[in-house]
């Protein structure tokens, strides 16, 4: 008699289990997001800054070869604000800009091999909105860093950040001056930015949760510096060009050097976006759960 | 260009139910634990959680899937024709929210839109679900995002109530309208015609229209002011459309002229949707000493009953029009005995051909026209048919609404942005053929976002062109192409028959039958009396015949 | 004297007896006919008004055929109209009465004879009689003979997510996704796209006679069913019979309904007894 009661509170119980195991790492684990990446902060910072002795760097350059698609005219004619900010000549699409054979625009950043959290930093990186164009077109931020989007233009400016794995928001900003702060709460590379206003502005964001990332310059030169030592993914990332990765070994006091050649042929490469998330991808098993739990019932 | 989404994805058997999950802990920990485990278990409604979802994913496969995707990837096989698409719900990403934007929507936020679906897009409403089952659905929506399980419950934001409106406010919130530069998009007149307006895209990079302010019947998340003013507060999700939020914060308005501004934009539109059934067009006849209005731009019409008809997209025929851009047209009419005006206007926020709205019509193109039909890369006009049988039809049988056909040819009057007009006939769609020397005459003019054109005929017509007569109920159809939206040919907005009538001149004869009857009433009336009292005081015998 | 007995007196003559009856007669005719029958499922509409005076005048003819048969009870119902035409004091009311009958039959006779802008009536058979054969493309089909052939074969499941796939690639514009006839682009087509929700419709028809319109579409339509104005295509042409077949599948699985059989298998005679009931419903 009492066996048998127990094996009807059997399934009960294993779903019971597992809904808590579930609420304790998938439910309320995340709830950062919401919040801006609150939750991941405090659990990063208690991790110590890689000493200096036993930093390691890295130094890269982004290549071209072949002849860049010419970059195209914006005509911002229906914005003449704007429009009166550029003398001839006028301003140019930056999807692809090549200098003497180095490809700006790049975002270079460590994608696997290290194993410990890093600190999120409190001061906020900024994206500016100036003679309508996005200043950095292309950046970087880490999970959880605030990120301050501002208005130098005495236009209506709306942004509009579409991420897969984070939250996106489209915001208005009708006066020059106006800043809003945001957060992106997980790792995505890359986010699209765009304002809807004026169809050309578009600008790209990386979220990383740790600061080794750079944006390849005029000189298609980038740097990560402070690495601690070990095997690394070095991955870039082209918004017209695609994705190219490297591997580098480093010890304490160590300086790599990476090089990535993107090339003209490369045009139409499939280029990722943020990765999006699927109810698959976190744990099946507590899934298992409710329709276990079901039949328990019966 | 946006960028690709990556495509690899795990998908499992099903989600869900992913099926027995691995080898559970050992008796002896489960009965230790078991005191703890009850409660727990009776803490949590995941069974109960679990039937809902079911049960809303058999609904989903049942109504949903077709439009929005058997993995609920917004993808069903009905969805290239749709412009919005269907929304994905794997991205969690709502258009209609109680929610600040980025955030999530709160269930009742979903059951609403299920409830009433979102007037302007092809999502009806489900209110054939009761709400059990739209709870059931909604607990399945929810399921396929794992945001839902990552961000917990989203709070909905406060909203104050209306303060009243009144005309301060109009013309405060017409101030407002200009500082947060709506015009932008929206367009002075609020017809969706501003300079920004032709490179809107929404997050999956489709074309989507700046909303039509002067037809609230379509906004998605309803027309009432209060609604009008909580999508200024959470924005559209996915659209161009950006929260007002850090606008008032940083006090560029403040929260009465956020209000101001929903009275205004209300104020753009009729209070109703023009009312249907009203489908005859009574064309007034003017007084001798008035001369009818020669351009659409006439005082004469402003005393002119309006009449709206509206159109859908053709797709009867191939290649089909689903979604065109115009969705209907008002009608105003006045003859003059001999001549007769018609004023027709619409709101189309190009003035075709326009290049500024080139990159539309490519995008509108790659969107819908996705089947393989060719499609037009030249610039198109704007064009526009009023469509008359060929003759005032004897019984009740008249040409196919659809331009005719072959045996019951259709007369149009036809006017385009680039030609101007002329008379034409047609025996079936696409094969309108000009008459010689045109009788129409007319004009057109386009104001912010909307065409008007005026049409001008005598009543005698000859040969294929119909006679007007006064007081007949003369059939007729319209047509509008806009050449921006890919529009041509067979791709264009219909409308079914409809009638005008010319009013007849109301000459005093209408007044005389009924003098007639008031007076052989009255006689009877006093006869009936007389008899009565000749009957009482004349004594009981004549009694039976006088009151007949 | 009290109330109760005031209102059973009054009720007992016989003319406040026949003006109640009269309005009583008037409100079950013009109300109760169209709003009653939904109450308990059966589907109504309103009477027209040349309908309604025809029945009004049955009623009132059957009244004074009563009211006249016995010679005391017609002494009791001309009173209050003696007594209006003769009695001195109530000069005013009788002033009053003839105003008014002025005023309505003048009206009345107006609104009659001034000019009208109404659409003409337009009366439209929704099911009309089918032919005896079709073609389709080239095939002749006997609608009376003609059945589902996808209920004999294959896996109806199958049939029903074809149809269903079919079905919103090219009817929900119209047709709707909830199938009744409310589509987005519902509200510009005169006549309205068929609500196949509604009992009146798909479980009144056999599957051959929704084959026959799917194929044949507005265009298809005898001059009873008013083709010019109709906007459903025909499918002839586009869809092929298989795919046809499977949307009337899906139409019948959706909606829950089960098609009206064409009475008895095989057997000519029999076959055309089952078009002619189809005819106008």
């Amino acid at each position: 008699m009492r066996t048998t009661d127990l094996r009807g509170w059997i399934p009960t119980a294993v779903a019971a289990v597992t809904a808590a195991a579930f609420v304790a790492c998938g439910g309320g684990g995340d709830q950062a997001g919401q919040e801006g990446g609150e939750g991941q902060q405090a659990a990063q910072q208690q991790g110590p800054v890689v000493p200096p002795d036993s930093q390691a760097f890295v130094r890269g350059a982004v290549q071209f070869e072949g002849t860049a698609p010419e970059a195209e005219s914006i005509d911002m004619s229906q914005e003449q604000f704007c429009a009166a900010r550029y003398e001839a000549p006028e301003p140019r699409t930056q999807h692809v800009v090549v200098n003497d054979g180095m490809l700006q625009n790049v975002f270079v950043y460590v994608s696997s091999g290290l194993e410990r959290s890093f600190p999120t930093p409190q001061e906020a990186e900024t994206l500016d909105q100036q003679a309508c164009r996005y200043r950095p077109h292309v950046m970087g931020v880490q999970a959880g860093q605030p990120l301050a989007i501002m208005n130098s233009d005495s236009v209506l400016h709306n942004i509009n950040a579409t991420p897969s794995a984070n939250r996106g928001f489209n915001v208005s900003q009708p006066q020059a001056g106006m800043t809003t702060t945001r957060k992106f709460a997980v790792e995505e590379v890359m986010i699209p930015v765009a304002c809807d206003v004026h169809g050309w502005m578009n600008a790209y964001i990386g979220v990383l949760p740790h600061p080794f990332y750079d944006v390849s310059g005029q000189d298609g030169s980038v740097a990560m510096d402070g690495l601690p030592p070990g095997e690394y993914v070095i991955e870039a990332w082209h918004e017209r060009y695609g994705v190219m990765s490297d591997t580098v070994t480093l010890a304490a006091g160590d300086t790599a050097s990476v090089s990535f050649t993107y090339s003209a042929d490369m045009a139409g490469a499939e280029v990722p976006l943020g990765d999006p998330i699927y109810p698959h991808d976190h744990g099946e098993e507590s899934h298992a759960a409710p329709a276990d739990a079901e039949v328990g019932n019966r | 260009m946006r960028g690709t989404r990556r495509v690899a994805r795990h998908r499992g058997a099903g989600r869900w139910n992913a099926g027995a999950h691995g080898n559970g802990p050992g008796w002896t920990s489960f009965l230790s634990l078991m005191p703890l485990l009850l409660i727990a278990g009776l803490a949590l409604p995941s069974a109960a959680d679990a039937q809902d979802v079911e049960n809303g994913q058999r609904l989903y496969e049942r109504w949903c899937a077709e439009c929005h995707g058997a993995e609920g990837e917004g993808d069903g096989p009905a969805a290239s024709r749709m412009l919005p698409r269907p929304r994905d719900f794997t991205e969690a990403r709502y258009q209609i929210r109680t929610t600040a934007s980025g955030n999530l929507p709160t269930t009742g936020d979903i059951m609403r839109a299920i409830e009433h679906g979102l007037p302007g897009t092809t999502m009806p409403g489900w209110p054939n679900l009761n709400r059990s089952q739209q709870r059931d659905l909604t607990a399945y929506l929810k399921s396929l995002s794992p945001f839902f399980e990552r961000l917990g419950p989203p709070d909905s934001l406060s909203f104050e109530s209306p303060p009243g409106g009144g005309e301060e406010a109009l013309e405060s919130g017409r101030q407002v309208y200009t500082k947060l530069e709506c015009d932008r998009c929206h367009g002075s007149a609020g017809r969706g015609d501003g300079p920004s307006a032709p490179t809107l895209t929404d997050w999956r990079d489709q074309p989507v229209r700046a909303a039509d302010l002067t037809q609230p019947w379509l906004f998605n998340g309803g027309s009432s002011v209060e609604e009008i003013h909580r999508r200024f507060l959470t924005g559209l999700d996915g659209t161009p459309m950006p929260t007002q939020a850090d606008a008032l914060n940083a006090g560029v308005v403040d929260s009465a002229q956020l209000w101001d501004l929903a009275y205004y934009v209300r104020s753009l539109a009729p209070e109703r949707v023009p009312p249907p059934g009203r489908n005859v067009v009574r064309v007034e006849r003017i007084a001798d000493d008035e001369e009818l209005p020669a351009g659409p731009g006439a005082d004469a019409w402003d005393d002119v009953d309006r009449y709206w008809f509206p159109m859908a997209g053709q797709v009867l025929e191939r290649p089909r029009q689903f979604e065109p851009m115009v969705d209907g047209v008002w009608v105003e009419g006045v003859h003059d005995g001999s001549e007769i005006a018609l004023r027709v206007s619409w709101n189309d926020p190009s003035q075709s051909p326009d290049s500024a709205w080139m990159q539309w019509q490519r995008r509108v193109a790659g969107a819908l026209y996705a089947d393989g039909t060719p499609w037009p890369t030249d610039s198109l006009p704007d064009r526009l048919a009023v469509q008359f049988p060929t003759e005032i039809p004897e019984g009740r049988e008249r040409p196919y609404f659809l331009m005719g056909s072959a045996q019951k040819p259709v007369y149009l009057w036809r006017w385009n942005s680039r030609d101007g007009i002329r008379e034409s006939t047609a025996t079936g769609l696409g094969t309108a053929g000009p008459l010689p020397e045109s009788r129409l005459q007319g004009q057109a003019t386009w104001s912010a976002g909307q065409w008007s054109v005026v049409f001008r005929r005598s009543l005698e017509g000859e040969g294929q062109r119909i006679s007007l007569e006064s007081g007949v109920a003369v059939p007729v159809a319209f047509y509008a192409w806009d050449g921006n939206n890919a529009e041509t040919g067979k791709r264009a907005a219909v409308s079914s028959w409809y009638f005008v009538v010319l009013e007849v001149p109301t000459g005093n004869e209408v007044y005389v039958a009924p003098a007639a009857v008031v007076l052989l009433v009255a006689g009877f009336g006093v006869f009936m009396v007389r008899s009565a009292r000749q009957g009482e005081t004349g004594g009981g015998a004549g009694d039976d015949g006088s009151g007949a | 004297m009290s109330g109760p007995e005031r209102v059973r007196e009054w009720v007992g003559h016989p003319f406040w007896a026949t003006a109640l009856v009269l309005v009583l007669a008037y409100a079950a005719i013009r109300f109760g006919i169209p709003h009653v029958p939904p109450l308990f499922g059966v589907a109504s509409a309103p009477v027209p008004s040349s309908v309604v005076l025809q029945y009004m005048l049955s009623v009132f003819l059957a009244l004074m055929l009563y009211v006249s048969a016995n010679e005391e009870r017609w002494e009791r119902f001309r009173e209050p109209i003696r007594v209006l035409l003769v009695e001195p004091d109530l000069g005013w009311l009788r002033v009053a009465v003839l105003v008014a009958a002025m005023a309505i039959t003048g009206w009345l006779t107006y609104t009659n004879v001034r000019p009208s802008y109404g659409a003409p009536a337009a009366l439209r058979s929704i099911h009309p009689a089918p032919p005896d054969q079709i073609q389709f493309e080239g095939e002749t089909l006997r609608l009376s003979r003609l059945q589902n052939p996808l209920r004999e074969e294959g896996d109806l499941q199958e049939h029903y997510e074809r149809g269903a796939e079919i079905y919103a690639e090219n009817c929900v514009p119209c047709h709707g996704d909830r199938l009744d006839g409310q589509g987005h682009f519902a509200n510009a087509f005169n006549p309205a796209p068929l609500d196949l929700t509604s009992g009146g419709n798909l479980p009144q028809l056999s599957e051959s006679f929704v084959f026959w319109r799917i194929a044949k579409g507005g265009p298809g339509l005898p001059p009873e069913g008013t083709p010019w104005n109709s906007a459903m295509p025909a499918w002839e042409g586009v869809l092929s019979q298989r795919e046809i077949w499977s949307v009337i599948v899906y139409l019948y699985e959706q909606t829950g309904f089960t098609p009206r059989s064409t009475e008895g298998h095989g057997g000519g005679e029999a076959g055309s007894s089952g078009s002619a009931a189809e005819g106008t419903s």
